[in-house]
C-alpha cells in the first residue's frame, strides 16, 4: 500500500499519532505494514487500557480517602463537643487533666482530618482554584489577623511591611496556604520573638516572605518538609501532624506559583510564597 | 525512577606533575521530576560535573546514565544526537541564534532532528514563559531575561529527559534572576521536567528541591535523592 520510501515516513507518522493518541489504521491489505498497523493499534489499546485501569484505581483510592475523612468528621465533632461539656463540670484534678489531654488529641485529629479533606478535594478536583488578579495587602492582613491570637499567647510580634502590589491568586485558598506557613512560624518560634512578613514584587512574580527566628531546619530536611506527614526531627514533641505545608505547596503549585524554604539551624527560617502576576 | 545516575565519575586533567583531579568518584542520582541544584565555589568541579552529565566532555573513568542509557558507551556522533534529543541545555550566555526569531530559536533543535513540532506543547511553554507575544522578535530586540526565557523554552521544547542549566542567571541582574528562576521552577513543576542547575549562589540554590554540594571535586552532600 506504500512505496518503500514512504514506509519509514508512515512508521514515523504511526508513532507520532500513537504518542498523541490519534492513531487510526489507514487501510487493510496483505502488506506487512498493514499487519504492523493492526499490531500497533492492539498495543496502543492494551497500554491505554492498563493506563485507564491505574487511573480508575487511583480515583477509587482518592475517593476512599475522601469518604473516610468525610465520615469521621461528625463523630469527631461530637467527641469534641462532649469533651468540652465534660470540661465544664467539676472534676477531680486527675480527671480534668485527662480530659484536657483528650481534648488536645481530638483537636489534633480534627485538624488532620480537615486538612486531609482539603488535600483530597484539591487532588480529585472537587475544589478548584480560581486565581484572580487582586491586591496582596488584604491577603496578608487576613492571615495576620488569623494568627494573632496564637502569637499573642507567646508574646510574638507579627510585623508586616506594606504591600502595594497585585498578583493572580485564589483569595480563599491562598489565605489557607499562607496561614499554614505563618502558623508554623508561630508554633516553632520562641516566646517574645518577632515574625516578619515581607512582600517583594518582581516583573512576573510577587514574593511574600515569612521570616522567623525559630529553631530552624537542617538542610537535609528542607526538601522533605513539604512532603505529606513529615515532621522535623527537632519538633517531634510539638503538636502538629505534618500536613499544612503539603497543602500549602499544593495550593501554590495549583495556581502557577511555588513555595521555597530557606533555613539555618538555630537562627530561623524564611518561607517564600511566590505568586504569578 | 532515576533519570540521571552516575557511577564513580572521575575527571583528571593533565598528567604527571601537572595532574589536576577536577572530579573524584562522584556518585549522584536524580529522580524524575526533581529540581536539583549543584552548589560549589568556582574551581570546586561543578562545571566539570555538569559537562560530564551532559556528555559535553568525556570522563577519565566512571559512567553517566541518562534515562538508563550509558551515554559514554556512545561514539561521538551518536552522543551528539543523543544530547540533542534527550538533554536540554540552558547556558549562562543564552546561546541563541541571532538571525532566528524567538519561535524559530525555540524549535531549532526539533527541526535539526527533522521532527514535527508539537505546536500545542510549544505554544503552552511559550505562554507560560510569557513569550507568546514576542514570537517574531529577534534575540537582539530582547532583554537579557527575555533571552534566557527563550533559551529555557528551547530546552523544554524537545521534551528532554533532563534539562541542565549552567549558571542560568549568571548574566542577569538579581531582580531579573528571580523572575527567570521562578519561571524555570514553575515550568519544571508543570511539566514534571527534571532539572539540574549549577550555581555558586546560595540564594538561587534555595529554589531547588535538593541541594547537591561539591567541594574540591567531591560531592560532600545531597548526592542521593530523598526517598
Amino acid at each position: 500500500m506504500f512505496g518503500n520510501g514512504a514506509v519509514l515516513e508512515r512508521l514515523d507518522k504511526m508513532l507520532e499519532d500513537g504518542i498523541n493518541g490519534t492513531f487510526e489504521e489507514s487501510d487493510y491489505d496483505e502488506t506487512k505494514l498493514s499487519k504492523l498497523e493492526t499490531k500497533w493499534l492492539r498495543y496502543l489499546a492494551a497500554s491505554k487500557m492498563s493506563y485507564q485501569k491505574t487511573e480508575e484505581e487511583r480515583q477509587k483510592l482518592k475517593e476512599l480517602v475522601s469518604d473516610i475523612s468525610h465520615q469521621t468528621r461528625t463523630p469527631l465533632a461530637n467527641i469534641l463537643l462532649y469533651t468540652q461539656l465534660l470540661q465544664e463540670q467539676a472534676l477531680p484534678e486527675e480527671s480534668s487533666l485527662l480530659v484536657s489531654e483528650i481534648r488536645q488529641q481530638s483537636e489534633k485529629l480534627e485538624f488532620l482530618i480537615q486538612s486531609l479533606v482539603k488535600t483530597s478535594r484539591l487532588e480529585t478536583g472537587t475544589f478548584q482554584l480560581f486565581p484572580e488578579e487582586q491586591s496582596v495587602a488584604p491577603l496578608i492582613r487576613a492571615v495576620t489577623a488569623q494568627a494573632e491570637a496564637a502569637a499573642a499567647q507567646k508574646r510574638i510580634r507579627i510585623t508586616a511591611a506594606p504591600a502595594d502590589c497585585t498578583a493572580k491568586f485564589d483569595s480563599k485558598w491562598t489565605q489557607e496556604a499562607l496561614y499554614n506557613i505563618l502558623d508554623n512560624a508561630v508554633k516553632y518560634s520562641p516566646a517574645d520573638s518577632e515574625i516578619r512578613i515581607g512582600t517583594e514584587p518582581f516583573e512576573l512574580f510577587v514574593q511574600i516572605s515569612v521570616s522567623d527566628s525559630g529553631c530552624g531546619i537542617a538542610e537535609e530536611e528542607l526538601p522533605r518538609i513539604f512532603g505529606r506527614f513529615y515532621r522535623g526531627s527537632n519538633v517531634r514533641e510539638q503538636s502538629g501532624v505534618g500536613i499544612g505545608l503539603y497543602l500549602s505547596r499544593q495550593i501554590a503549585e495549583g495556581q502557577g506559583g511555588y513555595i521555597t524554604a530557606e533555613s539555618r539551624q538555630g537562627t530561623g527560617s524564611v518561607f517564600r510564597l511566590c505568586l504569578p502576576r | 525512577m532515576d533519570v540521571l545516575r552516575t557511577e564513580a565519575l572521575t575527571k583528571i586533567y593533565g598528567t604527571g606533575e601537572n595532574k589536576v583531579t577536577a572530579l573524584e568518584d562522584a556518585v549522584l542520582r536524580v529522580k524524575q521530576g526533581e529540581f536539583a541544584a549543584i552548589v560549589g565555589t568556582s574551581g570546586s568541579g561543578k562545571s566539570t560535573l555538569l559537562h560530564l552529565l551532559g556528555g559535553l566532555d568525556r570522563p577519565t573513568s566512571g559512567k553517566v546514565f541518562v534515562d538508563g542509557k550509558d551515554i559514554f558507551s556512545l561514539k561521538d556522533e551518536a552522543l551528539t544526537i543523543f544530547r540533542r534529543r534527550r538533554i536540554g541545555f540552558v547556558f549562562q550566555s543564552f546561546n541563541l541564534v541571532p538571525t532566528l526569531n524567538v519561535y524559530e530559536n525555540i524549535v531549532f533543535p526539533i527541526r535539526l532532528d527533522g521532527n514535527a513540532v508539537d505546536e500545542r506543547f510549544v505554544g503552552e511553554v511559550m505562554q507560560m514563559l510569557g513569550l507568546d507575544k514576542m514570537k517574531e522578535r529577534l534575540p537582539n530586540q530582547l532583554s537579557g531575561g527575555q533571552q534566557q526565557r527563550v533559551a529555557i523554552a528551547r530546552a523544554l521544547a524537545s521534551k528532554p529527559a533532563i534539562v541542565l542549566a549552567d549558571e542560568p542567571t549568571g548574566n542577569l541582574d538579581s531582580r531579573t534572576s528571580q523572575d527567570v528562576l521562578s519561571l524555570l521552577k514553575v515550568t519544571g513543576q508543570k511539566f514534571s521536567q527534571t532539572i539540574v542547575m549549577i550555581t555558586h549562589n546560595e540564594a538561587i540554590a534555595q529554589m531547588a528541591d535538593r541541594i547537591i554540594r561539591i567541594e574540591d571535586g567531591r560531592i560532600v552532600k545531597g548526592g542521593e535523592p530523598d526517598e
